[in-house]
């Protein structure tokens, strides 16, 4: 049997990095080509601080976590997320380094568990109310697709 | 000009979206996901599902069509419009193969510091009517005005 999860415990943690490349690859994917997102001009002219990642972006980033730590991506009940601050993406090679954190808030008797997610950038809070309701795992020895296997991973600090 | 508050309650078209093998690949490279659920149906199937399934994010992509059809109808262009927050209720993943269609209802208009705040509601469902997912979100609109300030 696996160690019950308990309210409190921190389950996963995570440094993810946002680049340009990253912008234009996911502009492309998701079919969401507004200028802010790619463009300083125009992020200038709607007086944004710069290009800005889409929040959809880091809230797909936030959601990886999620799904790294449950193994199936079909364990997610539900998922949302405020986009409380924007999130600039520098034109340099570094970008900006998003942290999320994942804690366990309720453990239900449904077996559903609710999970609050911290997604920051610096010390500031980029996505607040980030919260979802999934099917924990079944077990912490899962050999499938697994945790921390990204190219683009940073160990969390 | 604010939007027209009899608006509210109208329910748009349902819009067809199929969730296609390379699309789901290209989507779970762009958010630098590497898990093999998302591209490789072996793994899928140890899971238990019938093919590829996409990362939870992905539905906002048949969800983007509906927002596209009351933007055309109330005459906002995007670049007014603010990604408030976005709530996914999952009945079950999206999987490769899948003919979805995604209802679009907006459910509420408030005023805030002379901007619109929309309230929408998308109803995602499979080939026959099952519920997918529900996608709820808040946008905020800036006036015309300030749009090329």
């Amino acid at each position: 049997m696996p160690d019950p999860l308990t309210v409190g415990q921190v389950v996963a943690a995570q440094e993810y990095r946002i680049t340009r490349e990253n912008l234009v690859r996911y502009a492309g994917a998701s079919g969401d080509f507004n200028p802010i997102h790619w463009n300083d001009r125009v992020a200038a002219a709607v007086d944004l601080p710069g290009v800005i990642a889409h929040g959809m972006l880091t809230m797909a980033l936030a959601g990886r976590l999620l799904t790294d730590w449950l193994g199936d991506p079909a364990s997610v009940v539900e998922y949302g997320v405020r986009f409380s601050r924007p999130v600039v993406v520098p034109d340099d090679d570094q970008g900006v380094a998003v942290h999320v954190s994942a804690t366990v808030t309720e453990v239900r008797d449904d077996g559903l568990v609710a999970v609050d997610l911290a997604v920051r950038v610096a010390d500031q809070k980029v996505l607040t109310q980030a919260r979802a309701l999934a099917r924990p795992p079944e077990n912490d020895d899962d050999s499938g697709p697994g945790l921390a296997s990204g190219v683009a991973d940073q160990p969390a600090t | 000009m604010a939007i027209d508050p009899s608006a509210v309650g109208r329910v748009y078209p349902p819009q067809p979206y199929e969730v296609s093998r390379e699309k789901v690949r290209e989507f779970a490279d762009a958010i630098g996901d590497p898990n093999a659920i998302y591209v490789d149906v072996e793994v899928a199937r140890k899971y238990g599902h019938r093919d590829v399934v996409a990362p939870p994010t992905f539905v906002m992509i048949p969800v983007m069509r509906g927002f596209d059809l009351l933007m055309e109808d109330l005459g906002i262009e995007y670049a007014r419009v603010v990604h408030v927050d976005q709530r996914f209720s999952y009945s079950r993943p999206l999987i490769v193969g899948d003919r979805l269609e995604t209802t679009t209802t907006l459910d509420a208009i408030r005023q805030v510091a002379g901007n619109d705040l929309l309230t929408i509601r998308n109803d995602v469902r499979g080939a026959d009517g099952d519920e997918v997912c529900v996608a709820q979100a808040t946008l905020l609109i800036r006036p015309e005005e300030s749009a090329d300030a």
